[in-house]
């Protein structure tokens, strides 16, 4: 049995804890509605619309709990640090749970009050225990057990981060160490102070033995009032600083969770759904090692969670600075727990900055490309856009063609008397405006060709044509898709060689439009296939990358032997690559052979 | 006037005594790479744009470095930024920034 | 006793040296990789500026190789070096000693295929500056099909940071003047083309050989780099390049393009840079001690270099080299003595 020990089941020492509480609840409802009203139109009603969509709400809340709580995402990259997140939050939020069914059941005319469940040792008293009682008890210690072991873990990582697979953390701010202390010091003190009060309010496995400790060996057990005060006061701290260290992702993700599952974007550096991910960035530095200019160590503060840094500061040049330099390869957004979409944030970035030049691609309108206009055969027409950059790689075109005519396919060449940039340059630089120009001439010259089937080899065209065209009627496929389908259909015969073979995964392929298995499935089918030692999703981008606008030639060289060294790990004899620039950019670094993916399907075609 | 049949025009010649560069010493600042260029065209042969109009990179360099800017300056805004300069230049010059920063600098 | 001099290179510059060391009175030991000595003269037809051919020059030097010992299909396992003695291990099995070795291993040209742009090996019609001397050799080549336009490319993997060499290669303009000339006289009703950066005419009787082209044979140069090349319906090449000097981008079709491939440090070199920690420069080459007063030394004791090695050279540069490092070995050996 339970009973309150002072009638009016308050005492001052609750007040630290209280104004933190207040002072956070307030800066969060701020903070939700900012966001939500920095929102377009448009963005507002497709969040609105989520939120009651039955379906969504159930991924909201699925998602809520396995990024948030169980950290699922950290899990699969490191179970130790898995661990530490989930333990923290998970351990907490069941304290917190608990704490308020004890104060529902036991004292409900307090379970108003919001410090009552968590200073609920405090204000109780047990004068026999039951077993409903106990079984509370001993929920209480091992929750408050497990946070400890991840606090604990915690305070390793300070020290050994490479054990729990980070090789670089993030260098913190004097907030975020007041931040981390408090939150270091929230739940020993907890421990403390419930041990102090067990001899009174009952305890469990934990409690009880620090309370017998205390009783045997401290001279004044009974002053522990101060333990709670600064339980109390630490608690109050870090709520305070919260909003100004990398804590404050905690509330903000819940946020930015159903922002995502709405389908909302980033459309300015600052505002709306950006502001959202600023506030969710935990500063984890994940990003840090992911980034392939790390290879250079002056490159280091360049990666994600600088830039956030960076914007929250408002340092415009650093921003600026942070946001043109990056090769846009996606690898940090790929990895990033709270899925901090890194290139949308620079692009919205790049997109601020006003240039004076515009853009005048009038004279495109008097190009008329040779090409047949109707479609002579009635039939499925193939249209092939072999772009720009492969007018440099001409194996590329070439293999294309012979493997088309192999397959009997009906097709025509798009660019054979040269490109017209499918655009994806231009709105990599932030020039959407510009770029809408080349689409639209581009989509006029596709449609025009009587095609039922756009085949784009070069992996930055393919991400534009698919995402930004919407070509109706026309079906938009890379050739790695296509020739991997043509082998399934037993319309090309490819033999297998004794080859080995990696495949490199170009970033706009791969992480741009989520082909990582087609290719690799080809490429199986014509010798053995290797695996690199970071690959798919964790591939390195080659260094070649138009997305950075200001890295040098010099630079981008050491992030290409670095890919490099990445990909010969299981010794291949040959690098497959599906894109022209990557090709172009290993060919000079590489001592094993790099050949375009056609190249390597024509030459073991019969 | 008396009709020679030809005009003197001072501005034919190349003014470079009183050459202003304090522009192009600003561009070279944000672009150091702009001094690197040795005139090989390879720019101007593969540029997409160039196919159907003005556009030439290499001249556009000369003509900044000789103060004589607005000869060339609106034909970089055919430019489709494809980076087929960027990759052939022999010298490894980063044209793709080099243009973004000449219509920063010069104001076009 | 005769003291041993050892020679990696059995190039131009190591017969010419292992002559003129033997004169002196020692032993040359000269060790070649490849089945015949003669590096890469043996596979040039004729030599610029007056066309004289390779195979004579050749000739004369091989024909004094008295008191010489020579291998040949020959590598070096390992060099290791006992107080003043170098011991060098061959593939052969034999390992020989010497107080001094004289780096001859000369250069090797670009890879074209590298330069993928221009399609070497895959368009059927563009062949390197090699494949045209063993044409001029044998004529004997598929590749080459009574051509009405043909195109020279200058620097090919030479002055370009993307090929990973800055250098000029030198003998490439004269190379091709050569050669344009030389097939222009196989097939006089073809017009030929120069693509040039710069023309690097630099040696006597260069500017007569440039101007006899123009005049003579109507050589066109056009200052341009190529930047591309594809292949239209009909299978012939086109070639991108920007007219520089009349400030407009040009097409042009063709039906053989040659591409002059430059010189970059060799295979060898860069190899017995390693075994013996012997420093190079960015472009590969091996850095002499002084490069204006000893560019035969190297900055190791008892080690030398001659011809092109340390960087491009025309034959009668190597050759003069291989005097002058015949001379300082020789030199070596009298302080040692004294």
């Amino acid at each position: 049995m339970m009973r309150e020990r002072f009638l009016s089941g308050y005492d001052s020492f609750v007040l630290p804890f209280m104004i933190g509480m207040a002072f956070i609840l307030v800066y969060c409802i701020a903070g939700m509605i900012k966001v939500i009203m920095q929102l377009n139109k448009e963005d507002k009603i497709k969040l609105a619309k989520s939120l009651f969509y039955p379906a969504n709400a159930f991924k909201n809340l699925r998602d809520i709990f396995a990024d948030c709580i169980f950290h699922v995402k950290i899990w699969k990259r490191n179970k130790l640090l898995g661990y530490m997140h989930s333990s923290i939050a998970f351990g907490w939020l069941m304290l917190i749970v608990i704490g308020h069914i004890e104060t529902w059941i036991y004292i409900p005319q307090r379970s108003g009050l919001l410090y009552y469940p968590v200073f609920f040792r405090y204000f109780m008293s047990v004068e026999s225990y039951t077993l409903r009682g106990s079984f509370f008890f001993f929920l209480m210690d091992f929750f408050l057990l497990m946070v400890l072991s991840g606090i604990f873990l915690a305070i390793f990582k300070r020290f050994r981060s490479k054990i729990l697979g980070m090789r670089r953390t993030t260098k913190l701010t004097l907030l975020d160490y007041i931040g981390l202390y408090s939150l270091w010091a929230i739940f020993p003190l907890r421990l403390i102070s419930e041990g102090f009060t067990a001899g009174i309010s009952g305890g469990s496995f934990l409690t009880i033995p620090v309370n017998w400790l205390f009783a045997n060996f401290l001279s004044k057990p009974e002053n522990f009032d101060y333990t709670w005060w600064a339980y109390s006061i630490v608690l109050g701290v870090f709520f305070i600083v919260l909003p100004f260290t990398r804590y404050m992702h905690i509330p903000a993700e819940i946020l930015l969770i159903p922002m995502k599952n709405a389908g909302i974007k980033v459309r300015h550096p600052r505002k709306g759904m950006a502001l959202a991910q600023l506030y969710s960035c935990s500063s984890c530095g994940l990003c840090i090692d992911a980034c392939p200019m790390g290879t250079q160590k002056k490159n280091l503060k360049d990666s994600t969670v600088y830039l956030v840094r960076q914007i929250k500061r408002r340092n415009e040049t650093r921003t600026r600075e942070i946001s043109d330099k990056c090769l846009m390869c996606g690898k940090c957004a790929a990895i990033c727990p709270v899925g901090v979409a890194a290139c949308d944030l620079r692009l919205a970035v790049r997109e601020e900055q006003k240039c004076n030049i515009h853009g005048d691609y009038t004279y495109l309108k008097s190009v008329v490309p040779d090409l047949n206009k109707q479609n002579d055969r009635g039939e499925d027409k193939v249209l092939y856009y072999a772009g720009c950059m492969s007018s440099l790689t001409p194996v590329i075109s070439r293999s294309v063609v012979k493997i088309l005519d192999k397959a009997g396919v009906n097709y025509e060449l798009m660019d054979k008397d040269g490109s017209i940039c499918c655009g994806r340059p231009l709105l990599l630089a932030g020039k959407k405006e510009e770029a809408e120009a080349l689409i639209a001439k581009n989509r006029e010259i596709i449609h025009n060709s009587g095609a039922t089937t756009l085949l784009v080899s070069c992996a930055i065209c393919y991400k534009i044509f698919s995402e930004e065209y919407s070509l109706e009627g026309i079906k938009v496929i890379h050739y790695t898709e296509y020739f991997e389908s043509l082998a399934k259909q037993g319309k090309i015969t490819l033999t297998k060689g004794s080859s080995r073979y990696v495949y490199h995964d170009p970033c706009e392929l791969g992480r741009g439009c989520g082909i990582y298995d087609a290719p690799r499935e080809a490429i199986s089918r014509i010798g053995e296939l290797v695996p690199a030692e970071k690959e798919k999703k964790d591939s390195i981008c080659c260094g070649g990358s138009i997305g950075s606008l200001t890295l040098s030639y010099t630079e981008r060289g050491h992030i290409t032997q670095y890919a490099v060294n990445n990909l010969i790990i299981n010794t291949p004899d040959k690098i497959v690559t599906a894109c022209p620039l990557c090709l172009k950019t290993f060919s000079k670094y590489s001592d094993v052979k790099v050949i375009d993916f056609a190249e390597a399907l024509s030459q073991q075609m019969e | 006037m008396i009709d020679f049949g030809f005009a003197l025009t001072p501005s034919a010649t190349l003014q470079i005594d009183n050459l202003d560069n304090k522009l192009f010493e600003q561009l070279r600042n944000i672009e150091p790479d702009v001094a690197k260029c040795m005139a090989c065209g390879s720019c101007t042969a593969s540029c997409s744009a160039g196919n159907y109009t003005e556009l030439n990179l290499r001249k556009v360099i000369l003509s900044l470095q000789r103060g004589r800017e607005q000869d060339t300056l609106n034909s970089l805004k055919s430019c489709m930024l494809c980076g087929k300069c960027n990759i052939v230049c022999p010298r490894g010059i980063n044209t793709r920034h080099l243009i973004l920063s000449i219509c920063k600098v010069y104001n076009i | 006793m005769k003291e041993n001099v050892v020679i990696i290179g059995g190039g131009p510059s190591g017969i010419e040296a292992a002559r003129r060391i033997r004169n002196f009175g020692y032993t040359p030991i000269l060790i070649e990789k490849e089945l015949r000595l003669g590096g890469h003269l043996a596979q040039w037809d004729r030599l610029f500026p007056e066309g004289v051919y390779a195979k004579e020059v050749l000739q004369t030097l091989l024909s004094d190789m008295d008191g010489i010992k020579w291998f040949t299909d020959v590598q070096i396992l390992t060099i290791n070096r006992l107080k003043d003695t170098y011991v060098i291990k061959l593939t052969n099995g034999i390992s020989v000693q010497s107080k001094a070795v004289l780096i001859t291993t000369g250069f090797q040209l670009f890879q074209a295929e590298k330069k993928e742009e221009y399609g070497y090996g895959i368009y059927n019609h563009v062949i390197t500056n090699a494949d045209l001397e063993r044409y001029f050799q044998n004529r004997k080549d598929s590749r080459i099909d009574d051509p009405k336009v043909i195109g020279f490319v200058h620097c090919v993997g030479s002055r370009d940071e993307k090929a990973g060499n800055r250098q000029c290669s030198k003998v490439c303009c004269a190379t091709a003047v050569k050669q344009a000339c030389e097939i222009k006289q196989l097939y006089p009703d073809a017009t030929v083309y120069c693509f040039y950066m710069d023309l690097r005419m630099f040696g006597r009787r260069y500017e007569d050989m440039y101007l006899e082209a123009q005049q003579k044979y109507g050589i066109r140069f056009i200052r341009g780099r190529v930047s591309e090349v594809s292949e239209n319906h009909e299978g012939r090449l086109v070639v991108k390049a920007e007219d520089t000097l009349f400030g407009r981008p040009l097409r042009l079709s063709m039906d053989l393009l040659v591409l002059m491939s430059g010189i970059v440090s060799s295979h060898q070199s860069q190899e017995l840079a390693k075994m013996i920690k012997l420093p190079v420069g960015e472009d590969g080459f091996f850095l002499p001690q002084n490069t204006i007063l000893e560019p035969c030394k190297s900055q190791k004791q008892g080690i030398f270099f001659a011809g092109a090695c340390t960087g491009p050279k025309t034959i009668p540069e190597s050759l003069s080299e291989a005097r002058a490092a015949a001379v300082a070995i020789n030199d070596y050996f009298n302080t040692m003595t004294e």
